[in-house]
């Protein structure tokens, strides 16, 4: 962390060390992967993907493998991450003043951390998203490898599978459409791996004054 | 095959209509097996796998005369042998031929994503069509009877195709062509049925089993593989053949509420969002200080 | 088969015993099927184990292995003291009331009926006849020389003279109680009841309406009694009138397609084509063969009977000129010299115990695997080891030609066996055109399906040049007397290939002579094919290579080639599909199947009838009758019979081993005779003394009765080698009781040892409750089945995945005393995991 709390100079700070970008966009191709061909295997309406990508086979062969990436990244999120993402007594405040946050009236939220409590509850459904879409993907690996006797794992993975995917699905768009569209910045965090104090102060204020107190200096313009 | 001859009434994974929808031939077809009279001499057997031409595979011996314990994806008809002591003491020996049951509602049909890798013909023939068959092998869940089997060397699953290939030409299947007791028959679901229950009813009337009876279960739609059993109260008895077989609860609530419910809150989700930006826009103002990627 | 088997369908009950037609017939079985399907027809099934037959039958009952007789026999007891029998068929149609000599004496408790030898264990059946007939004065030393039957027997008709047929039968099986059926066959009384009751329901109060059938197959023949089996199964058929009936007979299951066709062309040592007996030493001339072997009727006064085996000098004559036409002539007795004559026993089990012995030095085994199918596989092995020579013709590599590869014979054993081994790679059965002769007599003509593969021959082709080299060697070095072999006809176009369809032709016969029917005035030319053996003559004019297949391709063409499926009658008579031995008829002695005045017992399954109108027998099928005999003549319906009627009572040499069947323990039994106490085993079935025939008792911990069986997924022993067969059934099992394998802390699936007192078989356990426990006579005993049918040459056997031993390890090599059969079944085993 305190690697983290380096004020870099121009004034910005260090977000993201180049290993946690690394593994965001091994999870975040995998999971665009795996969210693409799981719709053409979710419904009719969108069959036309696995073709795009290469046919229904080949998607069907090679969702499992991808699959397998995208929870080795999740999991290694885990470990990078894990320590960060407990909820705190700010963060039930935060849930309490959602409505706030969803207006965009930032000033009248609990300071948020490093991260949010929304945040960390994204962290936390692809945590155990990729926990229950791992185990039911590969019920639905091996199919015809489950003994008629315990075929109810089999009716439990075809349920659950989706399940698990639809909750990181509703948790994705918001993911995207915080990070690419609603919040200014975060988008290059994760690709540079800095973000400017500004952000910090407006985003994380609880992590500015971490940064700023934390500071021996004054941040350098 | 023909396609005028075939139409589907169902396809898998399809999107949108399907041209043979609702459009009920004369005819459904429908195979006979009367368990009464089947001595389980496998000729069946052995014409499924030489019209079809399958390879063979090795069996073990397993305290049975049953040649294996399932049908395999090289192994589409198999008869089950189960022996069944009465509560008088007396013996049965009950033999079963098993094979797809060419379900009205196909729980693999329902299950298969693949665009048209499952049709179901108007003469009621449920067929798998390879070439479209992605091998995820979720017609194998969406089965209640446990046939669809797969091949891990092509990667797709196989089964009974009620020898559509000579029911197109006019020709009974194999299995029905092969039998030398007489016990199965091959027509008409109508007139099937009619000979089902006289069956039946001579078993009743005649031969002492009062619980004679057709099995052409509802749960599916009825099956276009009906059975007469000495005992249909207890269709267990011959080889787990389930009483009330129907699609498993857990495929039906994934095809139907779950997907409804998952594309209403994706789609809703999608809609939500953008609803969103129009009215709270980002929440980094143009009056705030711009920060970001570029500067 | 007394009937057919399209004929089943007409049965309102059937009697599947000795058999398993599900199993091993399953095409045939399929009017089995239609019978209870149309005609609501009941199905009863007692065998060993619950068979496939069962597992579609109405009622089964488990019955031991080899105890048959005390069945049927307790099954004759309960029709007559039921009184269910049919009263005008037995009195006019069977020799119920024809008197008995005095000197005849039934077995009791002794076991043996008159005339037995206890020293020499033979029978001097003299007294094995009707009261009235002429002594003969044997000459010590010479050969026995039977009496003959009364020319004019007595008779009474109310059945009550208690010398008569039915008396003397009816104080027979007045012992085989139902107790006395539970004891030794195992089948508890209440069991056996339902079914004698079921059984003779059908003449329930007289009515002569329904028929019943008895189905049986080698469960019955492969005893050292087998051939008494199914006379009392006759016996019983008789008594209820079911022979001679559409749905009824006495029907024998042939279990390969040609089976039938080999006993028809004189497969056995004492027969000639069409069962004519081989001649002996003692016949001395042609006419002496005649004069013994010829019968002559032999009746009550005012009745008639055709004797129709009184032709038999048309039958021998004509036989003998197709075999050596011009050579053949009145002065030379028809080249009588030229058969060989039968001076002692040849049967398969004695050839192998004379090849063992050293006597026979070599073998040709074409259509045979012999050492799988003979019993005592061991000593049939080592036999081969002392043979000179043995000649295979199979499509196989097979146990027989690879007998030096048996488990058990090393390589330094392999370099002493001097037996030198010719394979010849033969046709299959597809590959090969000519005709089968199935069970219910038809001969069906099949085509060539696939041609011969590369270095491969037909088997006529090898037996043909084999023949025409040794005509050559004998026309060149002459020989002690080479007339048998030069003047042997062979007039085939092409000599070393005959067409199968010219040797039919030839079977069939020709007539030499114009010819014309007096009755008829139907003409013949002379060189024409003969239309049926009513013609054949005993002047020379005729030739017939088989008298009973004479009507198979006449003039018309090859008759075997028809396929009309046509049945106008709806009774499965099929008169125009294939051809039928003899002269096309469907139902053997079906005048049976009408009463007295010549009408139809059932008039819904009407067979043939007395024409009033043309003053004939007419009917759906062929009659099997003197066409113009009017009812009030009282011609017997059995006309192969010298008495006209069915035998109850089988007199003087019919049968060896008794006039009467009774019972009689297998040679390896877990109990005493408790019909015969003092005679345990059928006193004159032939036991073999080699070192290797030894016998096992339940003294000696051999207390298991075992039987031997096929599978319907096997054929003979071929399919070993094809992987569809074996994907069917992968390895060789042994069906156990569940409670024994409980005892014996054996599950399905592990591998036990099986031991006679001859070898060990090993194979998997396969644990059942088709096998129950058994009580008998007081005694708890417990009976296994082996499939045969695995060896050491096949798919899983090259691939070690069996024990290699063939099942007959464990036979014993017994013989019964008319058929030669040996006794397959109900031998004595341990059984012990492995």
């Amino acid at each position: 962390m305190s690697q983290q709390n380096q004020i870099l100079p121009h004034g910005r700070v260090l977000r993201y060390a180049f290993a946690e970008r690394l593994n965001h966009w091994l999870a975040a191709f995998s999971y665009i992967y795996l969210l693409l061909t799981g719709l053409a295997f979710w419904s009719p309406w969108c069959f036309w993907i696995a073709a795009v990508l290469g046919g229904g086979q080949v998607s069907r062969m090679l969702h499992p493998w991808i699959g397998l990436a995208f929870f080795v990244a999740v999991m290694r999120m885990y470990s990078l991450w894990a320590p960060q993402m407990h909820t705190t007594e700010a963060d039930k405040k935060w849930w309490r003043s959602l409505n706030h946050y969803i207006q965009n009236e930032d000033d009248k939220m609990p300071p948020a951390g490093r991260y949010n409590a929304g945040q960390k509850a994204l962290f936390w459904s692809f945590f155990y998203g990729a926990i229950v879409l791992l185990l039911t993907g590969i019920v639905l690996w091996f199919p015809e490898s489950i003994p008629w006797n315990l075929r109810w794992l089999r009716y439990i993975a075809v349920f659950l599978h989706p399940v698990a995917a639809l909750m990181t699905i509703a948790n994705f768009m918001i993911h995207i459409y915080m990070s690419v569209f609603a919040e200014r910045g975060a988008f290059g965090s994760v690709i540079r791996g800095d973000v400017s104090l500004e952000f910090a102060k407006r985003h994380h204020p609880g992590w500015y004054e971490e940064i700023v107190g934390g500071s021996s200096s004054a941040p350098r313009k | 095959m023909s396609q005028a001859t075939l139409r589907m009434q169902k396809i898998s994974g399809h999107a949108g209509s399907v041209a043979g929808e609702d459009t009920q031939r004369q005819y459904t077809v429908a195979k006979l097996v009367d368990t009464t009279t089947c001595i389980g001499c496998k000729a069946c057997e052995v014409a499924c796998v030489e019209w079809n031409d399958m390879p063979f595979s090795p069996t073990t011996f397993d305290n049975t005369y049953q040649t294996m314990p399932e049908t395999r994806w090289n192994y589409w008809n198999l008869i089950t042998f189960n022996e069944h002591e009465k509560e008088d003491g007396s013996l049965m020996w009950l033999m079963r031929k098993n094979q797809c049951m060419h379900c009205a509602e196909p729980g693999c049909l329902a299950a298969c994503p693949s665009d048209g890798a499952i049709v179901q013909y108007t003469n009621g023939i449920v067929d798998f069509q390879q070439d479209k068959c992605i091998g995820c092998g979720y017609c194998i869940s969406g089965c209640p009877f446990n046939i669809p089997k797969f091949n891990k060397e092509t990667k797709r699953v196989y089964k009974c195709t009620l020898c559509t290939d000579r029911v197109s030409e006019g020709l009974e299947p194999a299995c029905i062509k092969a039998c030398p007791t007489g016990c199965l028959h091959f027509g008409s679901k109508e007139d099937m049925l009619v000979l089902a229950e006289q069956r039946s009813k001579q078993l009743k009337d005649n031969y002492n089993f009062p619980n004679a009876g057709v099995y052409d279960p509802k749960g599916v739609g009825g099956t276009g593989v009906i059975y007469v059993l000495h005992d249909a109260t207890q269709p267990e008895l011959y080889g787990a053949l389930p009483s009330n077989p129907t699609i498993p609860l857990m495929v039906k609530l994934w095809k139907g509420p779950l997907k409804w419910l998952g594309n209403v809150a994706m789609v809703g989700g999608l809609i939500g969002l953008f609803v969103h930006y129009l009215r709270f826009g980002p929440k980094d103002r143009d009056d705030a200080p711009r920060e970001g990627g570029q500067p | 088969m007394t009937n057919g088997w399209v004929d089943i369908k007409n049965t309102d009950l059937m009697l599947i015993m000795g058999g398993n037609p599900a199993e091993n017939h399953p095409c045939g079985f399929k009017w089995a099927i239609e019978a209870k399907r149309t005609r609501n027809a009941k199905m009863i099934v007692v065998d060993p184990r619950f068979t496939r037959t069962a597992s579609v039958a109405d009622k089964f009952a488990q019955i031991r292995a080899g105890s048959d007789i005390a069945f049927l026999g307790g099954m004759i007891r309960y029709a007559i003291e039921k009184d269910r029998i049919a009263k005008d068929y037995v009195v006019n149609y069977t020799n119920a009331g024809f008197i008995v000599s005095n000197d005849f004496k039934l077995p009791e408790d002794e076991g043996v009926f008159s005339g037995f030898d206890e020293k020499a264990q033979t029978y001097d059946r003299s007294s094995w006849n009707y009261a009235g007939a002429a002594a003969v004065q044997n000459k010590p030393g010479a050969p026995v020389v039977l009496p003959l039957m009364p020319e004019k027997t007595e008779f009474d008709a109310t059945l009550q003279n208690p010398r008569c047929v039915f008396q003397l039968m009816k104080q027979h099986y007045s012992r085989y109680t139902p107790e006395m059926v539970e004891k030794v066959t195992g089948i508890p009384q209440a069991k056996f009841l339902e079914l004698a009751e079921l059984f003779t329901s059908i003449r329930e109060k007289g009515d002569m309406k329904k028929v019943a059938t008895i189905i049986y197959a080698v469960g019955w023949t492969h005893h050292s009694f087998g051939t008494q089996i199914i006379r009392t199964a006759a016996m019983l058929q008789l008594l209820m009138g079911n022979v001679g009936r559409a749905g009824g007979g006495v029907n024998a299951l042939r279990g390969h397609s040609n089976i039938q066709g080999a006993t028809d062309m004189a497969g056995v040592f004492d027969t000639l084509p069409g069962y004519l007996k081989v001649p002996n030493p003692a016949d001395g001339s042609f006419d002496g063969w005649m004069k013994r072997i010829t019968p002559k009727p032999s009746k009550p006064g005012n009745w008639d009977s055709f004797n129709y085996y009184g032709n038999t000098p048309k039958f021998a004559v004509s036989m003998l000129k197709a075999f050596y036409g011009d050579a053949a002539t009145k002065q030379n007795g028809w080249a009588y010299d030229y058969l060989p004559k039968v001076d002692r026993n040849y049967s398969w089990v004695q050839m192998w115990d004379n090849m063992y012995n050293g006597i026979v030095k070599g073998i040709f085994a074409f259509g045979m695997n012999g050492v799988a199918i003979g019993p005592d596989t061991k000593k049939n092995i080592e036999a081969l080891k002392k043979a000179d020579f043995l000649v295979v013709g199979e499509i196989y590599e097979d146990e027989t030609s690879e007998f030096w590869k048996s488990p058990g014979i090393d390589a330094e054993e392999q370099k002493k066996i001097q037996t030198t081994v010719y394979r010849l790679p033969c046709a299959g059965f597809a590959e090969k055109d000519g005709t089968f002769t199935n069970s219910a007599r038809w001969l069906q003509w099949k085509n060539t399906a696939l041609p011969v593969p590369p270095g491969c021959k037909l088997d006529q082709d090898i037996v043909a040049q084999i023949f025409l080299k040794v005509r050559d060697l004998y026309k060149k070095e002459g020989g002690k007397f080479p007339d048998p072999i030069l003047k042997l006809t062979w007039s085939y176009t092409n000599p070393g290939s005959p067409s199968l369809a010219e040797v039919l032709k030839e079977i069939n016969g020709k007539t030499a002579a114009d010819a014309e029917d007096p009755a008829t005035k139907v003409q013949l030319k002379a060189g024409n094919q003969l239309p049926g053996f009513a013609w054949l003559k005993d002047d020379g004019t005729t030739a017939c290579g088989n008298w009973i297949y004479c009507g198979s391709y006449t003039e018309a063409g090859n008759l075997t080639m028809r396929r009309d499926a046509g049945d106008p009658s709806g009774m499965g008579v099929h008169q125009n599909w294939g051809w039928s031995w003899p002269a096309n008829r469907r139902v053997l002695y079906n005048r049976a199947s009408c009463d007295l005045d010549g009408k139809p017992w059932d008039a819904t399954r009407r067979q043939v009838w007395w024409s009033e109108a043309t003053q004939k027998w007419v009917g759906n099928d062929v009659p099997d009758f003197k066409a113009d005999s009017k009812p009030a003549d009282h011609m017997g319906p059995f006309i192969m019979n010298a008495e006209g009627v069915g035998r109850l009572f089988a007199p003087l040499g019919a049968f060896a081993d008794g006039p009467f069947p009774t019972f009689y323990e297998p040679i390896e039994s877990p109990t005493d005779n408790l019909l015969h106490p003092k005679q345990t085993h059928n006193p004159i079935a032939k036991k073999f003394k080699s070192a290797l025939d030894k016998y096992g008792t339940s003294q000696d911990g051999y207390d298991i009765v075992c039987t031997t069986y096929r599978l319907t997924e096997h054929y003979h022993y071929w399919t070993k080698n094809n992987p569809m067969n074996v994907q069917l059934v992968p390895e060789p099992f042994v069906e156990i009781p569940e409670e024994m394998a409980r005892e014996r802390g054996i599950l399905g699936g592990d591998r036990v040892k099986v031991e006679s007192a001859r070898g060990e078989y090993i194979a998997k356990a396969m644990v059942t409750k088709r096998i129950k426990p058994m009580q008998i006579n007081g005694k708890k005993t417990y009976q296994i089945g082996i499939p045969i049918h695995w060896g050491y040459r096949g798919i899983a056997e090259d691939e070690d995945k069996t024990a290699k031993t063939p099942a007959n390890m464990l036979s014993p090599a017994v013989i019964d005393p008319n058929a030669f059969t040996p006794e397959f079944k109900g031998f004595l085993v341990k059984v012990t995991k492995v």
